[in-house]
């Protein structure tokens, strides 16, 4: 590891940050945020931006056996030693790795217990909606995008001794000091997205890492308003590049990687304005470049997917979500069954050989028909397959189960339990017809998600304990063990599942732009099953995001 | 479509890489540096290219070879060494390169020479390298998951150079390549610690040299930039 492509070494460059994805490299290495990051500090800011990922369990023994720290990939220099160490943090899975890369550089698990040398830990990303069980470990939180502020981040490095530099930090839009700011650190917006370009010097790993292809970020945003999703509502405005902008990234990314498939990354691609005039284009680049678009919803993506799909081979996913109109109707992703129909075969009639469903259970209002609706979609897809695909096409059905998940319509709904959730697992295998393959997500690791997902002050003790009983991987199913996590929550008094409940926490350390009138308005027309239109191209639905220069900015 | 052989040092960070992975980083290079590495034909193209002496993880080496298969009408010139230099990741360095036409060349190593050095008691690793210097067989068992084989490491190596260094001994040796197979650099560093009674870490391994038969002498001579 180390040493890749487009690695930037900076020797004798202050102040010195390490930037940490909490997995191990080969996931890690691909996240745009990183690579956003790591390119915007090491080339617009004096800093150097260094990685360091979280090593898989048989090295951190060795490393523990022989007292090595965890280091850099750029200058093997120990972890420790830098000004400033950031983590990106993605999900709730990936609390304990944090535990446990602090542990293994020999930095103190907690912000009260540091010192002098010791780096100022600093967290962002998505998880971050939820600073609470991780922040007795974190100096201080960065909530939205960074990139307009890492100047001052940067600056703020500049002082002398971590008070002070805490002090600065505290001052920086959007960052939140647990302990010491006195009210909530407000989401920052890139609202320079549009006119700047995306990473156009990415790290390309000489490993095998899991995303192998140039990427061009084409938006940020996505205001489909599905009800569950955290991600339409954290990433609010929609924001989009010229498609100029966007072809010129991929021709110098192609030369910059090496990679004969561009991605063009968004919440939602297909949703992009130029999407069919950039895929043409970049396809002009290079005889027989792909190009893919990694997240496509059904609605968008039936009128569309045939222009992508001509001549690809392997799968694609859509997400219906929600077996039932109803159910659909309720989380506000209104496709129907005409859109999934036309969808489906626009997909295998282009040449798609496999075709997966993703679907979730324990949505709130969710019935045991709505849970075999699955079931009929996952069969009259099958039979399309048969039809359109000539027996060549595989349909498989993939089921998580729902988290609540802050700053959300839904942030206050209850989890649906384990006893329910293994109960609808049961069914909907039993309504399955034969031939489909399905997938479960383990529902003792939604236990987990959601009961981090929403905890509150002195849930950090469950996120300590789980690692002290070797928790860590927990994103990973053979290193996954709810005993660990069970008898860290007997040992703290906590119960599994169980978290939440008003008022929410996560409000007294992040604000999220979000409207709690438009919140709580949304959850209501859930419940009535009314669906809420897309801003984009009807109503301002009155989010709250949108004010001053944060807003949208689409393609003309 | 013409077959080329490349000539690279793989040094510092790079020396980390496994086998594959520096496959993966000469196809990433040329692609690069514009000069695409002909694919396979069928459902799971694999780019057409070997390295035909794998070097261990961990070491450098100053003369290593490649052989490639290019799609287009490149030409092996100095513009395009340069190419390749500007497009390879740190510490992996192409040196020279060499058009070999339309037979695809098929090198194969006679041997190579290493350099290493083996942490511990200076005296008596230099005791137990005289000793094997002096020995008529050394035989060592090889276990891996296709079984366990056994191998007398003088026939593979011959004699091997020790001088004192800082913490330990400097050690050069050179491996002969047969029919049957190669002994490796560990195993003989096994053997010395072990008749030296010290634990067997290697520090700085190094290809130092390699001997091929069929491979045009422009391509190795000098080592240097072409």
């Amino acid at each position: 590891m180390g040493g890749e492509f487009n690695a930037r070494v900076k020797p004798g460059a202050t102040p010195r940050i390490v930037l940490s994805y909490p997995d191990v490299y080969e996931i890690g290495v691909s996240n745009p945020a990183l690579q956003i990051l790591y390119a915007r500090l090491n080339d617009t800011t004096p800093a150097w931006a260094e990685r360091a990922y979280c090593p898989w369990p048989d090295l951190a023994d060795r490393m523990r056996d022989s007292v090595v720290r965890l280091w850099t990939l750029e200058s093997f220099a120990p972890v420790r030693a830098c000004d400033l160490w950031g983590f990106t943090l993605p999900h709730e899975l990936c609390y304990t790795n944090v535990l446990e890369m602090l542990d293994l550089a020999g930095v103190p698990l907690r912000a009260v217990e540091r010192a002098g040398e010791d780096p100022v830990v600093l967290g962002g990303g998505p998880a971050v909606a939820n600073p609470w069980p991780l922040a007795p470990f974190f100096d201080a939180f960065f909530v939205g995008e960074a990139e307009e502020h890492l100047d001052a981040v940067v600056d703020a490095l500049g002082r002398d001794g971590r008070a002070a530099r805490l002090r600065a930090l505290a001052a920086v839009p959007g960052v939140w000091v647990p302990g010491r700011s006195d009210r909530p650190a407000v989401r920052q917006v890139f609202t320079g997205f549009s006119t700047s370009d995306p990473v156009l010097q990415p790290i390309v790993p000489v490993l095998e890492a899991v995303h192998d292809r140039a990427v061009v970020e084409v938006m940020r945003g996505c205001t489909a308003g599905c009800r569950f999703c955290q991600a339409g509502m954290w990433y609010r405005p929609v924001r989009e590049r010229p498609v100029e902008r966007v072809v010129a990234a991929a021709g110098r990314l192609l030369h910059e990687t090496g990679c004969d498939e561009v991605s063009l990354l968004s919440l939602s691609s297909c949703d992009y304005g130029g999407v069919a005039e950039a895929v043409a284009r970049i396809r002009e680049l290079r005889p027989g470049l792909r190009v893919s678009l990694p997240s496509l919803r059904i609605d968008s993506a039936a009128e569309k997917l045939g222009l992508f799909a001509a001549g690809q081979r392997g799968s694609l996913t859509l997400a219906p979500e929600a077996g039932t109109q109803d159910l659909r109707d309720a989380i506000n992703k209104g496709i129907d069954e005409a859109q999934f129909d036309e969808a489906v075969r626009a997909a295998l009639a282009g040449g798609f050989t496999g075709l997966k469903l993703y679907f979730m259970i324990g949505l709130p209002g969710e019935t045991d028909d709505d849970v075999r609706g699955i079931a009929r979609m996952a069969d009259h897809a099958t039979r399309i397959a048969r039809e359109v695909g000539r027996g060549r096409a595989r349909v498989t059905v993939s089921v998580s189960s729902y988290v609540p998940k802050p700053h959300t319509p839904f942030e206050l709904e209850q989890f649906a339990g384990e006893q329910t959730l293994r109960r609808r697992q049961r069914l909907l295998r039993e309504a399955t017809p034969r031939g489909v393959r399905v997938a479960f997500h383990d529902v003792g690791v939604s236990l987990v998600e959601a009961t981090l997902a929403r905890g509150g002050p002195g849930s950090d003790r469950l996120v300590e304990e789980a690692w002290r009983r070797g928790a860590r991987f927990d994103g990973w199913s053979e290193h996954f063990d709810v005993r660990r996590w069970q008898a860290a929550a007997a040992a703290t008094g906590m119960a599994l599942g169980e978290a939440g409940g008003e008022p929410p926490a996560w409000r007294d350390a992040v604000d999220a732009r979000l409207d709690a009138r438009f919140l709580a308005d949304e959850r209501d027309r859930g419940r009535a099953g009314r669906l809420t239109e897309d801003c984009r191209d009807g109503a301002c639905g009155a989010c709250g995001v949108c004010a001053g220069e944060v807003g949208m900015d689409l393609l003309a | 479509m013409s077959w080329w052989l490349l000539l690279f040092a793989r040094r510092g960070p790079a020396r980390y890489l496994s086998h594959l992975d520096t496959s993966r980083v000469v196809q990433r290079t040329f692609a690069r540096a514009g000069v695409p590495i002909a694919l396979t034909q069928g459902m799971r193209p694999k780019p057409r290219l070997s390295l035909p002496l794998p070097l261990p993880v961990g070491a450098e080496g100053g003369n290593e070879l490649a052989v490639v298969e290019v799609t287009e009408a490149a030409a092996a010139t100095v513009a395009t060494l340069r190419d390749l230099c500007a497009a390879a990741p740190p510490g992996f360095e192409p040196l020279r390169i060499v058009d070999a036409g339309e037979r695809r060349p098929r090198p194969q190593a006679r041997e190579a020479t290493y350099g290493c050095v083996l942490d511990g008691d200076a005296g008596r690793i230099l005791a137990a390298v005289e000793r094997y210097n002096e020995t008529r067989e050394a035989v060592r068992e090889r276990v891996s998951p296709k079984g366990t084989r056994t191998l007398d490491l003088k026939e593979y190596v011959g004699r091997v150079t020790a001088t004192a260094e800082d913490g330990g001994a400097r050690l050069e040796f050179t491996i002969r390549h047969r029919s049957d197979g190669a002994a490796r650099p560990q195993e003989l560093i096994d053997l010395v610690a072990e008749w030296a009674q010290v634990e067997a870490v290697m520090r700085g391994l190094v290809r130092l040299r390699i001997a091929w038969k069929d491979v045009p002498p422009d391509v190795i001579a000098g080592g240097g930039r072409s």
